[in-house]
Protein backbone atom coordinates (compact mmCIF):
# COMPACT_ATOMS: atom_id res chain seq x y z
CA UNK A 1 0.00 0.00 0.00
CA UNK A 2 2.77 2.43 0.75
CA UNK A 3 6.32 2.48 0.10
CA UNK A 4 8.65 5.15 1.41
CA UNK A 5 11.79 5.07 -0.79
CA UNK A 6 15.06 6.51 0.15
CA UNK A 7 13.24 9.58 1.59
CA UNK A 8 15.62 12.81 3.01
CA UNK A 9 14.97 15.93 4.08
CA UNK A 10 17.24 18.67 5.39
CA UNK A 11 16.51 22.23 7.09
CA UNK A 12 19.71 24.06 6.28
CA UNK A 13 22.26 22.14 7.63
CA UNK A 14 19.85 19.74 9.75
CA UNK A 15 19.25 16.54 7.99
CA UNK A 16 15.85 15.45 9.61
CA UNK A 17 15.34 11.96 7.62
CA UNK A 18 18.36 10.48 5.86
CA UNK A 19 17.58 8.04 2.93
CA UNK A 20 14.43 6.43 4.75
CA UNK A 21 13.13 3.25 3.08
CA UNK A 22 10.39 1.55 4.27
CA UNK A 23 6.64 -0.77 2.70
CA UNK A 24 3.36 -0.97 4.48
CA UNK A 25 1.13 -3.55 3.48
CA UNK A 26 -2.54 -2.94 3.72
CA UNK A 27 -4.20 -4.00 7.29
CA UNK A 28 -0.84 -3.36 8.61
CA UNK A 29 -0.35 -1.71 12.10
CA UNK A 30 2.99 -0.28 12.59
CA UNK A 31 4.61 1.66 15.57
CA UNK A 32 6.97 4.23 14.69
CA UNK A 33 9.25 5.10 17.71
CA UNK A 34 12.12 7.13 18.36
CA UNK A 35 14.10 9.86 20.70
CA UNK A 36 12.65 13.49 20.67
CA UNK A 37 14.13 14.99 17.00
CA UNK A 38 14.21 11.55 15.65
CA UNK A 39 12.63 12.57 12.69
CA UNK A 40 8.66 10.84 13.22
CA UNK A 41 6.84 13.60 12.59
CA UNK A 42 8.64 14.75 9.96
CA UNK A 43 8.62 11.43 8.11
CA UNK A 44 4.79 11.87 8.94
CA UNK A 45 4.76 15.33 7.25
CA UNK A 46 6.45 13.94 3.75
CA UNK A 47 3.81 11.39 3.17
CA UNK A 48 1.04 13.51 4.31
CA UNK A 49 2.27 16.16 1.66
CA UNK A 50 2.79 18.75 4.53
CA UNK A 51 6.67 18.61 3.77
CA UNK A 52 8.63 18.37 0.68
CA UNK A 53 11.28 15.65 0.68
CA UNK A 54 14.60 16.78 -0.55
CA UNK A 55 15.47 13.40 -1.48
CA UNK A 56 13.34 10.16 -2.40
CA UNK A 57 9.90 9.22 -3.03
CA UNK A 58 6.77 8.25 -1.72
CA UNK A 59 4.43 5.45 -3.65
CA UNK A 60 0.72 4.90 -2.31
CA UNK A 61 -1.14 2.39 -4.05
CA UNK A 62 1.58 1.84 -6.95
CA UNK A 63 1.07 5.76 -7.58
CA UNK A 64 4.36 8.46 -6.50
CA UNK A 65 3.06 10.96 -5.10
CA UNK A 66 5.68 13.78 -5.61
CA UNK A 67 3.21 16.57 -6.93
CA UNK A 68 0.25 15.62 -5.08
CA UNK A 69 -0.85 18.33 -2.46
CA UNK A 70 -1.27 17.29 1.08
CA UNK A 71 -5.27 17.70 0.48
CA UNK A 72 -5.53 16.05 -2.68
CA UNK A 73 -3.71 13.25 -0.22
CA UNK A 74 -6.05 13.34 2.04
CA UNK A 75 -8.54 12.70 -1.14
CA UNK A 76 -6.59 9.64 -1.71
CA UNK A 77 -6.95 8.51 1.22
CA UNK A 78 -4.15 9.38 3.68
CA UNK A 79 -5.37 10.90 6.98
CA UNK A 80 -3.41 11.73 9.57
CA UNK A 81 -3.66 14.00 13.06
CA UNK A 82 -1.25 16.24 14.54
CA UNK A 83 0.67 15.60 17.81
CA UNK A 84 -1.03 19.03 18.78
CA UNK A 85 -4.50 18.96 18.07
CA UNK A 86 -5.58 21.16 15.32
CA UNK A 87 -9.28 21.67 15.97
CA UNK A 88 -11.51 23.41 13.61
CA UNK A 89 -12.39 26.71 14.66
CA UNK A 90 -15.12 28.29 14.86
CA UNK A 91 -16.93 25.05 14.11
CA UNK A 92 -18.61 22.44 16.24
CA UNK A 93 -17.14 19.03 16.76
CA UNK A 94 -20.07 17.97 14.21
CA UNK A 95 -19.06 20.72 11.77
CA UNK A 96 -15.30 19.60 11.96
CA UNK A 97 -16.50 16.40 10.71
CA UNK A 98 -18.90 17.51 7.97
CA UNK A 99 -16.17 19.71 6.49
CA UNK A 100 -13.69 16.20 6.78
CA UNK A 101 -15.80 14.25 5.41
CA UNK A 102 -17.39 16.85 2.53
CA UNK A 103 -14.10 17.58 1.06
CA UNK A 104 -11.52 14.52 2.32
CA UNK A 105 -14.50 11.73 1.69
CA UNK A 106 -16.15 13.61 -1.38
CA UNK A 107 -19.86 12.85 -0.13
CA UNK A 108 -22.29 13.39 2.70
CA UNK A 109 -23.05 10.35 5.28
CA UNK A 110 -24.73 12.09 8.27
CA UNK A 111 -25.14 8.22 9.98
CA UNK A 112 -21.01 8.14 9.58
CA UNK A 113 -20.12 11.52 11.25
CA UNK A 114 -22.65 9.94 13.96
CA UNK A 115 -21.13 6.44 13.87
CA UNK A 116 -17.57 7.99 14.11
CA UNK A 117 -19.05 10.36 17.25
CA UNK A 118 -20.57 7.77 19.24
CA UNK A 119 -17.37 5.48 18.89
CA UNK A 120 -14.65 7.97 19.74
CA UNK A 121 -17.13 9.24 23.31
CA UNK A 122 -17.71 12.50 21.28
CA UNK A 123 -21.51 12.54 20.76
CA UNK A 124 -22.33 14.61 23.83
CA UNK A 125 -20.11 17.33 22.88
CA UNK A 126 -20.97 17.08 19.06
CA UNK A 127 -22.83 20.81 19.14
CA UNK A 128 -20.37 21.96 21.06
CA UNK A 129 -17.65 24.64 20.03
CA UNK A 130 -14.76 22.40 19.03
CA UNK A 131 -12.29 25.12 19.95
CA UNK A 132 -13.28 25.88 23.71
CA UNK A 133 -15.03 22.86 25.01
CA UNK A 134 -13.41 19.71 24.90
CA UNK A 135 -10.79 18.03 27.34
CA UNK A 136 -7.25 16.97 25.63
CA UNK A 137 -8.69 13.32 25.40
CA UNK A 138 -11.63 14.83 23.59
CA UNK A 139 -9.93 17.39 21.53
CA UNK A 140 -7.13 13.70 20.29
CA UNK A 141 -10.32 12.00 19.76
CA UNK A 142 -11.62 14.87 18.03
CA UNK A 143 -8.16 14.40 15.53
CA UNK A 144 -8.93 11.05 15.26
CA UNK A 145 -12.62 11.58 14.30
CA UNK A 146 -11.75 14.48 11.82
CA UNK A 147 -9.18 11.77 10.00
CA UNK A 148 -12.21 9.12 9.41
CA UNK A 149 -14.67 10.98 8.47
CA UNK A 150 -11.95 11.14 5.17
CA UNK A 151 -12.86 7.67 4.97
CA UNK A 152 -8.84 7.17 4.48
CA UNK A 153 -7.14 3.40 3.91
CA UNK A 154 -3.86 5.02 5.73
CA UNK A 155 -4.27 6.53 9.01
CA UNK A 156 -0.67 8.48 9.96
CA UNK A 157 -1.62 8.69 14.53
CA UNK A 158 0.66 11.19 15.83
CA UNK A 159 1.37 10.64 19.05
CA UNK A 160 -2.10 10.43 19.86
CA UNK A 161 -2.31 9.38 23.07
CA UNK A 162 0.58 11.25 24.35
CA UNK A 163 -0.32 13.56 27.56
CA UNK A 164 -3.01 11.13 28.75
CA UNK A 165 -3.16 9.54 31.88
CA UNK A 166 -2.69 5.49 32.07
CA UNK A 167 -6.22 4.71 32.55
CA UNK A 168 -7.72 7.04 29.62
CA UNK A 169 -4.15 6.12 27.37
CA UNK A 170 -5.24 1.93 27.40
CA UNK A 171 -8.38 2.94 27.09
CA UNK A 172 -8.06 5.03 23.70
CA UNK A 173 -5.82 1.89 22.89
CA UNK A 174 -8.21 -0.01 22.81
CA UNK A 175 -10.50 2.94 20.87
CA UNK A 176 -8.11 2.84 18.20
CA UNK A 177 -8.10 -1.07 18.31
CA UNK A 178 -11.81 -0.73 17.61
CA UNK A 179 -11.67 1.57 15.21
CA UNK A 180 -8.74 -0.50 13.14
CA UNK A 181 -11.21 -3.22 13.08
CA UNK A 182 -14.11 -1.71 12.15
CA UNK A 183 -12.75 0.53 9.52
CA UNK A 184 -10.89 -2.17 8.01
CA UNK A 185 -7.32 0.34 8.51
CA UNK A 186 -3.52 0.42 8.00
CA UNK A 187 -2.12 2.34 10.66
CA UNK A 188 0.95 3.83 11.36
CA UNK A 189 1.06 4.98 15.06
CA UNK A 190 3.89 7.57 16.49
CA UNK A 191 4.03 6.44 20.54
CA UNK A 192 6.71 6.43 22.86
CA UNK A 193 5.12 4.22 25.45
CA UNK A 194 6.08 0.76 24.57
CA UNK A 195 3.27 -1.09 25.97
CA UNK A 196 0.66 1.00 23.46
CA UNK A 197 3.16 0.05 21.06
CA UNK A 198 3.85 -3.43 22.44
CA UNK A 199 -0.07 -4.44 22.51
CA UNK A 200 -1.36 -2.54 19.47
CA UNK A 201 1.27 -3.08 16.68
CA UNK A 202 3.16 -6.28 15.35
CA UNK A 203 5.85 -4.27 14.06
CA UNK A 204 7.84 -0.97 14.91
CA UNK A 205 10.33 0.85 13.09
CA UNK A 206 12.81 3.05 14.76
CA UNK A 207 14.57 6.08 13.85
CA UNK A 208 17.11 8.11 15.46
CA UNK A 209 18.65 10.86 13.99
CA UNK A 210 16.73 10.99 10.70
CA UNK A 211 17.55 7.35 10.38
CA UNK A 212 16.10 3.87 10.56
CA UNK A 213 17.99 1.85 13.21
CA UNK A 214 15.76 -1.07 13.29
CA UNK A 215 12.53 -2.43 11.81
CA UNK A 216 10.84 -5.94 13.29
CA UNK A 217 8.15 -7.38 16.18
CA UNK A 218 8.43 -4.33 18.80
CA UNK A 219 9.36 -7.07 21.77
CA UNK A 220 12.88 -7.80 19.29
CA UNK A 221 12.95 -3.96 18.99
CA UNK A 222 13.73 -2.74 22.10
CA UNK A 223 15.79 -5.50 22.76
CA UNK A 224 17.87 -4.20 19.93
CA UNK A 225 21.28 -2.63 21.09
CA UNK A 226 21.23 0.20 19.05
CA UNK A 227 17.61 0.97 19.93
CA UNK A 228 19.03 0.88 24.12
CA UNK A 229 21.42 3.26 22.75
CA UNK A 230 19.52 5.79 21.06
CA UNK A 231 17.17 6.19 23.65
CA UNK A 232 20.06 6.37 26.56
CA UNK A 233 21.85 8.68 24.45
CA UNK A 234 25.01 6.91 23.76
CA UNK A 235 24.52 6.92 19.90
CA UNK A 236 25.14 10.75 19.73
CA UNK A 237 28.30 10.36 22.07
CA UNK B 1 -46.36 33.33 7.75
CA UNK B 2 -44.09 33.19 10.94
CA UNK B 3 -42.53 36.52 12.71
CA UNK B 4 -39.45 36.10 10.75
CA UNK B 5 -41.21 36.25 7.30
CA UNK B 6 -42.98 39.10 8.47
CA UNK B 7 -40.06 40.62 9.52
CA UNK B 8 -38.18 40.46 6.47
CA UNK B 9 -41.46 41.47 4.07
CA UNK B 10 -42.25 44.56 6.02
CA UNK B 11 -38.44 45.17 5.82
CA UNK B 12 -38.76 44.68 2.06
CA UNK B 13 -41.67 47.53 1.99
CA UNK B 14 -39.28 49.94 4.11
CA UNK B 15 -36.81 49.58 2.17
CA UNK B 16 -38.17 49.31 -1.25
CA UNK B 17 -41.10 51.60 -0.78
CA UNK B 18 -40.66 53.63 2.26
CA UNK B 19 -37.52 55.18 1.24
CA UNK B 20 -38.46 56.45 -2.12
CA UNK B 21 -41.96 57.71 -0.77
CA UNK B 22 -39.45 59.50 2.08
CA UNK B 23 -37.26 61.28 -0.01
CA UNK B 24 -38.32 60.91 -3.33
CA UNK B 25 -39.26 64.92 -3.84
CA UNK B 26 -35.69 65.32 -2.22
CA UNK B 27 -33.25 63.99 -4.96
CA UNK B 28 -29.63 65.32 -2.83
CA UNK B 29 -30.39 63.18 -0.68
CA UNK B 30 -31.90 60.44 -2.76
CA UNK B 31 -28.08 61.03 -4.63
CA UNK B 32 -26.61 60.12 -1.24
CA UNK B 33 -28.87 57.22 -0.01
CA UNK B 34 -27.69 55.57 -3.42
CA UNK B 35 -23.82 56.65 -2.55
CA UNK B 36 -24.19 54.80 0.51
CA UNK B 37 -26.08 52.20 -1.10
CA UNK B 38 -22.86 51.71 -3.32
CA UNK B 39 -20.91 52.39 -0.56
CA UNK B 40 -22.67 48.97 1.47
CA UNK B 41 -22.04 47.02 -2.20
CA UNK B 42 -18.39 46.70 -2.06
CA UNK B 43 -18.39 46.61 2.09
CA UNK B 44 -20.39 43.88 1.72
CA UNK B 45 -18.02 42.39 -0.76
CA UNK B 46 -14.71 43.30 0.73
CA UNK B 47 -16.10 41.60 4.10
CA UNK B 48 -17.42 38.06 1.82
CA UNK B 49 -13.17 38.31 1.50
CA UNK B 50 -12.22 38.83 4.71
CA UNK B 51 -14.84 36.80 6.65
CA UNK B 52 -14.54 33.85 3.85
CA UNK B 53 -11.29 33.90 2.44
CA UNK B 54 -9.37 35.24 5.53
CA UNK B 55 -8.03 37.79 3.00
CA UNK B 56 -7.93 41.87 3.94
CA UNK B 57 -7.26 43.75 0.60
CA UNK B 58 -6.81 47.55 0.27
CA UNK B 59 -6.87 47.37 -3.58
CA UNK B 60 -10.89 46.37 -4.24
CA UNK B 61 -10.22 49.65 -5.96
CA UNK B 62 -9.14 47.94 -8.98
CA UNK B 63 -12.67 45.78 -9.05
CA UNK B 64 -15.03 48.95 -9.37
CA UNK B 65 -12.76 50.50 -11.74
CA UNK B 66 -12.32 47.52 -13.97
CA UNK B 67 -16.08 46.81 -13.59
CA UNK B 68 -16.90 50.40 -14.62
CA UNK B 69 -14.74 50.60 -17.17
CA UNK B 70 -15.92 47.01 -18.55
CA UNK B 71 -19.25 47.55 -18.67
CA UNK B 72 -18.61 51.36 -19.97
CA UNK B 73 -17.26 50.14 -23.17
CA UNK B 74 -19.28 47.39 -23.50
CA UNK B 75 -22.15 49.24 -23.85
CA UNK B 76 -20.95 51.73 -25.09
CA UNK B 77 -18.66 50.38 -28.31
CA UNK B 78 -20.05 47.03 -28.73
CA UNK B 79 -23.82 48.39 -28.28
CA UNK B 80 -24.49 46.10 -25.07
CA UNK B 81 -27.52 46.41 -22.88
CA UNK B 82 -26.95 48.31 -20.26
CA UNK B 83 -28.36 45.04 -17.67
CA UNK B 84 -25.82 43.31 -19.51
CA UNK B 85 -23.04 45.35 -18.90
CA UNK B 86 -23.77 45.04 -15.14
CA UNK B 87 -23.09 41.28 -15.44
CA UNK B 88 -20.22 41.44 -17.51
CA UNK B 89 -18.54 44.71 -15.58
CA UNK B 90 -18.60 41.80 -12.76
CA UNK B 91 -16.93 39.03 -14.98
CA UNK B 92 -14.09 42.05 -16.10
CA UNK B 93 -13.48 41.89 -12.85
CA UNK B 94 -13.22 38.55 -11.68
CA UNK B 95 -10.73 38.00 -14.74
CA UNK B 96 -8.83 40.92 -13.63
CA UNK B 97 -8.78 38.73 -10.03
CA UNK B 98 -6.98 36.56 -11.72
CA UNK B 99 -4.31 38.73 -12.46
CA UNK B 100 -4.23 39.05 -8.51
CA UNK B 101 -3.69 35.10 -7.69
CA UNK B 102 -0.18 35.74 -7.57
CA UNK B 103 -0.63 37.72 -4.25
CA UNK B 104 -2.82 34.54 -2.68
CA UNK B 105 0.72 33.24 -1.38
CA UNK B 106 0.85 36.47 0.98
CA UNK B 107 -0.65 36.22 4.19
CA UNK B 108 -1.78 38.92 6.42
CA UNK B 109 -0.56 42.84 5.81
CA UNK B 110 1.28 41.77 2.59
CA UNK B 111 -1.67 40.78 0.84
CA UNK B 112 -3.15 44.10 1.87
CA UNK B 113 -0.39 46.01 0.17
CA UNK B 114 0.12 43.78 -2.94
CA UNK B 115 -3.41 44.32 -3.47
CA UNK B 116 -3.23 48.12 -3.41
CA UNK B 117 0.01 47.85 -5.56
CA UNK B 118 -2.79 46.26 -8.39
CA UNK B 119 -5.08 48.80 -8.25
CA UNK B 120 -2.63 51.14 -9.02
CA UNK B 121 -1.37 48.69 -11.75
CA UNK B 122 -4.61 48.35 -12.83
CA UNK B 123 -5.27 52.31 -13.09
CA UNK B 124 -1.78 53.01 -15.22
CA UNK B 125 -2.97 50.63 -17.64
CA UNK B 126 -6.32 52.25 -17.80
CA UNK B 127 -4.04 55.57 -18.58
CA UNK B 128 -1.80 53.87 -20.81
CA UNK B 129 -4.67 52.20 -23.11
CA UNK B 130 -5.67 55.86 -24.48
CA UNK B 131 -7.25 54.22 -27.97
CA UNK B 132 -9.76 52.00 -25.77
CA UNK B 133 -10.32 53.32 -22.58
CA UNK B 134 -9.74 57.37 -23.62
CA UNK B 135 -6.46 57.75 -21.46
CA UNK B 136 -6.42 60.19 -18.45
CA UNK B 137 -9.27 62.14 -19.90
CA UNK B 138 -11.78 59.35 -19.53
CA UNK B 139 -15.26 58.20 -21.08
CA UNK B 140 -18.20 60.56 -21.44
CA UNK B 141 -21.88 60.11 -22.22
CA UNK B 142 -21.91 56.14 -20.78
CA UNK B 143 -25.36 54.63 -21.37
CA UNK B 144 -27.72 54.95 -18.78
CA UNK B 145 -30.16 53.08 -17.29
CA UNK B 146 -33.05 51.79 -19.26
CA UNK B 147 -36.52 51.56 -18.24
CA UNK B 148 -37.91 48.40 -16.81
CA UNK B 149 -41.37 47.45 -16.18
CA UNK B 150 -42.84 51.01 -16.75
CA UNK B 151 -39.87 52.07 -13.70
CA UNK B 152 -37.05 54.28 -15.45
CA UNK B 153 -34.03 53.23 -13.31
CA UNK B 154 -32.40 56.05 -14.63
CA UNK B 155 -33.92 57.99 -12.85
CA UNK B 156 -33.17 58.76 -8.49
CA UNK B 157 -35.87 55.88 -7.73
CA UNK B 158 -35.10 53.14 -10.12
CA UNK B 159 -31.30 53.79 -9.72
CA UNK B 160 -31.95 53.80 -6.01
CA UNK B 161 -34.30 50.23 -6.52
CA UNK B 162 -31.08 48.79 -8.36
CA UNK B 163 -28.98 49.63 -6.07
CA UNK B 164 -30.92 48.38 -3.26
CA UNK B 165 -31.28 44.63 -5.39
CA UNK B 166 -27.62 44.66 -5.77
CA UNK B 167 -26.80 44.85 -2.27
CA UNK B 168 -29.48 42.37 -1.26
CA UNK B 169 -28.62 40.00 -3.87
CA UNK B 170 -25.24 40.27 -2.98
CA UNK B 171 -26.33 40.10 0.64
CA UNK B 172 -28.25 36.73 0.17
CA UNK B 173 -25.37 35.15 -1.76
CA UNK B 174 -23.15 35.94 0.86
CA UNK B 175 -25.35 34.06 3.47
CA UNK B 176 -26.20 31.47 1.13
CA UNK B 177 -22.35 31.00 0.83
CA UNK B 178 -21.19 31.22 4.35
CA UNK B 179 -23.97 28.53 5.16
CA UNK B 180 -22.98 26.11 2.72
CA UNK B 181 -20.00 23.23 3.77
CA UNK B 182 -17.97 25.18 1.30
CA UNK B 183 -18.45 28.35 4.00
CA UNK B 184 -17.95 26.50 6.58
CA UNK B 185 -14.47 25.23 5.46
CA UNK B 186 -13.98 28.96 4.46
CA UNK B 187 -14.61 30.01 8.28
CA UNK B 188 -12.24 27.24 9.74
CA UNK B 189 -9.37 27.80 7.52
CA UNK B 190 -8.96 31.19 9.35
CA UNK B 191 -6.98 30.08 12.18
CA UNK B 192 -5.82 26.95 10.92
CA UNK B 193 -5.69 26.31 7.47
CA UNK B 194 -3.14 23.11 7.74
CA UNK B 195 -6.14 21.69 9.81
CA UNK B 196 -8.76 22.02 6.73
CA UNK B 197 -5.95 21.06 4.13
CA UNK B 198 -5.33 17.91 6.03
CA UNK B 199 -8.99 16.62 5.46
CA UNK B 200 -9.15 17.43 2.13
CA UNK B 201 -9.94 20.80 1.77
CA UNK B 202 -8.20 22.87 -0.89
CA UNK B 203 -8.07 26.13 0.89
CA UNK B 204 -5.62 28.21 -1.75
CA UNK B 205 -8.26 27.56 -4.39
CA UNK B 206 -11.16 28.20 -1.93
CA UNK B 207 -9.41 31.27 -1.32
CA UNK B 208 -8.61 32.34 -4.88
CA UNK B 209 -12.87 31.70 -5.53
CA UNK B 210 -13.73 34.12 -3.04
CA UNK B 211 -11.66 36.52 -4.44
CA UNK B 212 -13.24 36.12 -7.71
CA UNK B 213 -16.69 36.34 -5.98
CA UNK B 214 -15.56 39.26 -4.12
CA UNK B 215 -14.65 40.78 -7.01
CA UNK B 216 -17.23 40.33 -9.00
CA UNK B 217 -19.78 42.12 -6.96
CA UNK B 218 -17.51 44.73 -6.61
CA UNK B 219 -17.14 45.04 -10.27
CA UNK B 220 -21.52 45.15 -11.15
CA UNK B 221 -21.22 48.13 -8.53
CA UNK B 222 -18.14 49.58 -9.92
CA UNK B 223 -20.46 48.86 -13.37
CA UNK B 224 -23.45 50.12 -12.21
CA UNK B 225 -21.87 53.93 -10.83
CA UNK B 226 -20.51 54.20 -14.09
CA UNK B 227 -23.80 54.40 -15.88
CA UNK B 228 -25.41 55.88 -13.14
CA UNK B 229 -23.54 59.34 -13.11
CA UNK B 230 -22.55 58.44 -17.04
CA UNK B 231 -18.69 59.61 -17.09
CA UNK B 232 -15.81 58.04 -16.08
CA UNK B 233 -11.77 58.73 -15.53
CA UNK B 234 -9.22 56.60 -14.08
CA UNK B 235 -8.34 58.77 -10.74
CA UNK B 236 -11.68 58.55 -10.51
CA UNK B 237 -12.85 54.77 -11.18
CA UNK B 238 -9.65 53.33 -9.12
CA UNK B 239 -10.40 56.22 -6.50
CA UNK B 240 -8.93 54.73 -3.07
CA UNK B 241 -11.50 55.86 -1.78
CA UNK B 242 -13.38 52.76 -3.25
CA UNK B 243 -11.81 50.68 -0.93
CA UNK B 244 -11.16 53.13 2.32
CA UNK B 245 -14.52 53.90 2.86
CA UNK B 246 -16.22 50.59 2.48
CA UNK B 247 -13.63 49.13 4.28
CA UNK B 248 -14.52 51.74 6.89
CA UNK B 249 -18.46 51.07 6.85
CA UNK B 250 -17.96 47.05 6.95
CA UNK B 251 -15.70 47.69 10.61
CA UNK B 252 -18.31 50.24 11.64
CA UNK B 253 -21.15 48.12 10.76
CA UNK B 254 -20.05 44.69 11.80
CA UNK B 255 -17.40 43.10 9.59
CA UNK B 256 -18.06 39.97 10.64
CA UNK B 257 -21.68 39.84 9.87
CA UNK B 258 -23.62 39.76 6.61
CA UNK B 259 -25.58 42.84 7.25
CA UNK B 260 -23.35 44.87 9.40
CA UNK B 261 -21.54 45.87 6.46
CA UNK B 262 -24.14 47.36 4.40
CA UNK B 263 -25.86 48.95 7.89
CA UNK B 264 -22.67 50.59 8.29
CA UNK B 265 -22.61 52.25 5.12
CA UNK B 266 -25.37 53.66 4.94
CA UNK B 267 -25.25 54.97 8.47
CA UNK B 268 -21.60 56.28 8.66
CA UNK B 269 -22.23 57.89 4.89
CA UNK B 270 -25.83 59.40 5.85
CA UNK B 271 -24.52 60.47 9.24
CA UNK B 272 -21.16 62.32 7.57
CA UNK B 273 -22.94 64.12 4.43
CA UNK B 274 -26.05 65.14 6.20
CA UNK B 275 -25.15 65.61 9.46
CA UNK B 276 -21.34 66.28 10.44
CA UNK B 277 -21.05 67.79 6.88
CA UNK B 278 -23.74 70.38 8.18
CA UNK B 279 -22.51 71.56 11.00
CA UNK B 280 -18.91 70.89 10.23
CA UNK B 281 -18.92 72.06 6.90
CA UNK B 282 -14.95 71.65 6.23
CA UNK B 283 -13.28 68.62 8.44
CA UNK B 284 -16.51 66.75 9.15
CA UNK B 285 -14.04 63.67 8.19
CA UNK B 286 -12.70 64.19 11.56
CA UNK B 287 -15.53 63.29 13.11
CA UNK B 288 -16.12 60.07 11.11
CA UNK B 289 -12.98 59.29 12.26
CA UNK B 290 -13.92 59.40 15.96
CA UNK B 291 -17.16 57.87 15.61
CA UNK B 292 -15.51 54.93 13.42
CA UNK B 293 -13.23 54.62 16.65
CA UNK B 294 -15.85 55.35 19.24
CA UNK B 295 -17.53 52.13 17.61
CA UNK B 296 -14.52 49.91 17.72
CA UNK B 297 -13.89 50.68 21.45
CA UNK B 298 -17.53 50.38 22.78
CA UNK B 299 -18.39 47.14 20.34
CA UNK B 300 -15.42 45.85 18.52
CA UNK B 301 -17.88 44.10 16.90
CA UNK B 302 -19.58 46.81 15.00
CA UNK B 303 -22.90 48.41 14.87
CA UNK B 304 -25.18 45.20 14.26
CA UNK B 305 -23.78 43.39 16.88
CA UNK B 306 -24.39 46.40 19.34
CA UNK B 307 -28.22 46.66 17.89
CA UNK B 308 -28.25 43.15 18.45
CA UNK B 309 -27.10 43.06 21.98
CA UNK B 310 -29.39 46.06 23.18
CA UNK B 311 -32.63 44.83 21.10
CA UNK B 312 -35.64 43.49 23.27
CA UNK B 313 -36.54 41.14 20.90
CA UNK B 314 -32.82 39.38 21.01
CA UNK B 315 -32.52 34.98 21.41
CA UNK B 316 -30.59 34.46 24.60
CA UNK B 317 -26.99 32.40 22.83
CA UNK B 318 -24.87 31.53 25.88
CA UNK B 319 -21.04 31.28 24.99
CA UNK B 320 -21.76 33.37 21.25
CA UNK B 321 -18.85 34.95 20.79
CA UNK B 322 -18.18 37.68 17.86
CA UNK B 323 -17.05 35.38 15.82
CA UNK B 324 -20.08 33.82 16.29
CA UNK B 325 -22.66 36.97 15.63
CA UNK B 326 -22.61 36.33 11.54
CA UNK B 327 -24.38 33.33 11.71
Amino acid sequence: MLAVEDVSVSFGGIRALRGVSFTVTAGETLGLVGPNGAGKTTLFNVISGVQAPSGGRIVFDGRPLAREPDWRRARRGIGRTFQIPQPMHELTVRENLIVAQSFGAGRRDPARIDAILALLGLSPKADRDASTSLSLTEQKALEVAKALATEPRLLLLDEVLGGLETTTKRAFAGTLAEVRERYGLTLIVIEHDIETITNLCPRALVLDFGELIADGPPREVFRDPAVMRSYTGEAAA
Amino acid sequence: MNARAVGVAAALLVVYVGVPLAFGGAPYVMSLVIASLTIAGIAVAWSLLGNLGGLVSFGHAAFFGVGAYTSALLTMGAGWPVLLGLLAGGLGASLASLLTMPALRLRGPYFALAMLAYAHIFKILTVEAEPVTGGAGGLLSIPGFPTILGLPLASKTGAYALILTIVIASCLAYAGLRRSRIGLALRAMHDSELATRIVGVPSTRLKAAMLAVSAFITGVVGAFNAHQIGFLEPDYAFSGNWTLLPIAAAIFGGYRTVWGPPLGAVAIYLLDQLVFKEFVPSGHGLIYGVLLGGMILLSPGGLLPLLRRWSPFRKASPGATVAHAGR
